[in-house]
């Protein structure tokens, strides 16, 4: 449109690299008419006089994509100047660019770090353990051979995660619908997100929830659609969040007793009696640990005829709700008249401030 | 699902060349080869990257990017022998700080990993994990992972691994019968909180995964590995479909579909479904039908499977006996 015919491409990479090198080089600053003026990639495009608005908002998503990479990118206002957009002038401080020159990592580290990368390989965090990794190689270091007896991964499934690890990094608050248990429709709740946690391999976010002024706790499998930014922020009062948020779900899961039947020499048996915390309590009788009642209620309904839940009681009415309703929806509906009675549906929230309850309902 | 590496963004190619740079300052002299294998990648990326850089530079005094102002390799050296050597350097003197994620992402991932039974000193990890915040040029963003369980068969396994030795153990399928299995471990592999061991079966004669959680009586036999980790392609997707697995129709809440990313195939056909808003109809690929009754009674409310009918009747049957021990207390 406004942009002069015929200029030559220039690939994002060099503009992106020649924008850093410019930024670094300069000691006072440049400001945005002399960048878009005289930096490769924006010069070719850059009108003198004339209207350079779509070159503006390429600036503005550049300085974002660098900022991401960890580049300090600073905005000063002139001094005799201030509040004026045009004199803001921006430069890339070289103490808070480089790696201190005491951090070194040795080969031994440096394998770990591989390693630690790699358990990201899979979808969230992956671009970063990446671009951390080439980072980590800048410095020469070869790491030993690759483990190749080992490959451990942490993965997270729910689109919710990357836009909260931004929102996390950006103190950006956000807005997403979350469906609580018991609860037919999602509900939208607006957040200051602190920490991502993964407890017993469920993710978490743990923030203030801004219409309580509180600190919350969420699972992302029960956020429903997109995470949004408000365009606003929030200072972190520095707090250990991630380690408070942990104990905080680790004390709701010493406080969840199950106590089930299970049929002997099944895969229900096996492998429940294996869990963190599980615990042989009679002939055929286990007793186990829970965070979130819905949740485990749906694991156990999959268990069928193997699992028989004895207490408590609304645990007993969930996981047999669940198999009704299963068997109902595969053509075999269950006997009028047979329905007892069920306790009402507890969740978590009852007993603590903790946002859990049933997941899987959004359908 | 398959992992594959995905395309090189901007932003990646972006951090390599400010990678790079620092590199190829501190060696004087490297081979492409050479600094491909550092960095991992394939010798034309390294060369377009080293031709990127050295017409790059700042614009200088006089604004238009004069000789000087630009970075310069030996290019003789370059075409000819496929040698770098830097001879002019700007703006870039060092290596570039972690950014707030990057560094978060690292120090997750090493909490996962000290809680592994491995001798990995704890005092090294946690000095290694205050390296890392320091050299981010933010507080790295909180992402944290509580540890998980490691028992016994994780130990004993990772002990069979290293010491190149067979293991026997008790194994219960989903179809609920049990067998001793012997088994070349070659790796073990985790996602989250699950565990799996990935070996040569040498009653099957094939590459297998088992649940460690499903094994029992494991016992490491002083018989030494017959395949090794380098004879046997282990795909990166622990579970690969078969040309045997059976395709089932199903129903799902849309929400609920990243749930069955290990078995959804790469095309199945995915439609809205006629009757039902916010669900989609796809297939799923499964070994038999006793995986899938288990998967589709975890699920309750938000998946349906459609047909064949003998699917749809194993569903029916595994909730309606569940359901059937509640009625006689």
């Amino acid at each position: 449109m406004a942009e002069p015919k015929n200029a030559p491409r220039v690939p994002v990479e060099e503009r992106l690299f020649s924008l850093v090198l410019a930024l670094l080089a300069t000691e006072s600053g440049l400001t945005k008419n002399e960048i878009l003026s005289t930096v490769q990639g924006y010069r070719q495009r850059y009108r003198t006089g004339g209207d350079n608005v779509n070159l503006e908002r390429q600036f503005e998503r550049d300085k974002d994509d660098i900022r991401d990479l960890g580049v300090p990118l600073e905005t000063t206002e002139a001094p005799d100047q201030p509040g004026n957009n045009h004199s803001l002038r921006y430069r890339i401080p070289r103490g808070s660019y480089e790696l201190p020159a005491d951090i070194t990592f040795s080969n031994e580290e440096t394998t770990l770090l591989n390693l630690a990368a790699m358990v990201w390989r899979e979808g969230s965090l992956s671009g970063e353990s990446r671009r951390a990794l080439m980072k980590l190689r800048s410095l020469g270091v070869e790491s030993d051979e690759p483990v190749l007896g080992y490959a451990p991964r942490l993965r997270s499934r729910e689109a919710a995660f990357d836009p909260l690890s931004v929102a996390l990094e950006r103190h950006s608050i956000v807005r997403f619908r979350y469906l609580k248990p018991g609860e037919s429709e999602a509900r939208v709740r607006t957040l200051a997100p602190l920490a991502l946690v993964q407890h017993q391999g469920r993710w978490h976010v743990h923030g203030i929830d801004q219409d309580v002024a509180d600190k919350r706790t969420f699972l992302l499998s029960r956020i429903v659609g997109s995470v949004q930014p408000t365009g606003e922020s929030f200072t972190d009062d520095g707090g250990d969040h991630a380690a408070n948020a942990l104990a905080e779900l680790d004390a709701i899961w010493a406080n969840g007793v199950g106590v089930l039947e299970v049929a002997p020499g099944t895969d229900a048996a096996a492998r429940l009696a294996r869990r963190k915390g599980s615990a042989v309590t009679g002939e055929n009788q286990l007793t186990l640990h829970y965070s979130d009642m819905n949740l485990l209620a749906d694991e156990l309904a999959g268990y069928g005829p193997e699992v028989l839940v004895l207490s408590p009681p609304w645990l007993r009415d969930a996981v047999r709700a669940r198999l009704e309703q299963t068997a109902a929806a595969h053509g075999r509906p269950v006997p009028a008249g047979e329905h007892e009675q069920g306790a009402d549906e507890q969740t978590v929230e009852d007993r603590s401030t903790n946002e859990q309850g049933k997941e899987r309902d959004h359908g | 699902m398959v992992d594959r590496p995905a395309p090189l963004q901007a932003q990646d190619k972006l951090a390599f060349l400010l990678a790079l740079v620092p590199y190829l300052m501190d060696h004087g002299r490297v081979s492409v080869a050479e600094a491909a294998a550092h960095f991992r990648v394939k010798p034309e990326a390294l060369r377009r990257a080293v031709r990127l850089i050295a017409v790059s530079g700042v614009p200088g005094a006089t604004s238009s990017y004069q000789h000087g102002d630009l970075f310069d390799i030996a290019w003789d050296d370059f075409e000819d022998n496929d040698q770098i050597v830097l001879t002019h350097m700007v703006a870039i003197d060092d290596s570039p700080r972690f950014s707030a994620r990057e560094a978060a992402a690292l120090i997750a991932g090493l909490q996962y990993l000290s809680a592994l039974p491995e001798n990995i000193d704890r005092d090294a990890i946690g000095a290694l994990m205050a390296k890392l915040a320091r050299g981010s040029s933010a507080s790295p963003t909180q992402v944290a992972v509580s540890g998980s369980e490691s028992d016994e068969t994780l130990g004993l396994v990772r002990e069979a691994v290293a010491a190149g030795r067979r293991v026997e153990f008790d194994y219960r399928t989903s179809r609920g019968d049990s067998e001793r299995r012997r088994v070349d471990p070659l790796r073990i592999e985790s996602i989250d909180q699950d565990w799996y061991v990935r070996g040569w079966d040498a009653g099957r004669g094939a590459v297998r995964t088992f649940r460690l959680d499903r094994m029992s009586d494991l016992a490491v036999t002083d018989d030494a590995i017959v395949r090794h980790p380098g004879d046997v392609a282990l795909p990166d997707a622990l579970f690969e479909p078969s040309d045997e697995d059976l395709t089932v129709r199903i129903e799902v809440a849309e929400a609920a579909l990243p749930l069955l990313g290990d078995y959804l195939t790469e095309d199945a056909p995915t439609r809205p479904s006629a009757s039902r808003p916010g669900w989609v109809e796809t297939s799923l690929r499964v070994a038999h039908f006793h995986g899938l009754k288990r998967l589709a009674a975890g699920m309750p409310g938000v998946l349906t499977v459609l047909e064949p009918q003998e699917a749809r009747d194993a569903v029916a049957e595994w909730a309606a006996a569940g359901a059937a021990r509640y009625r006689t207390l």
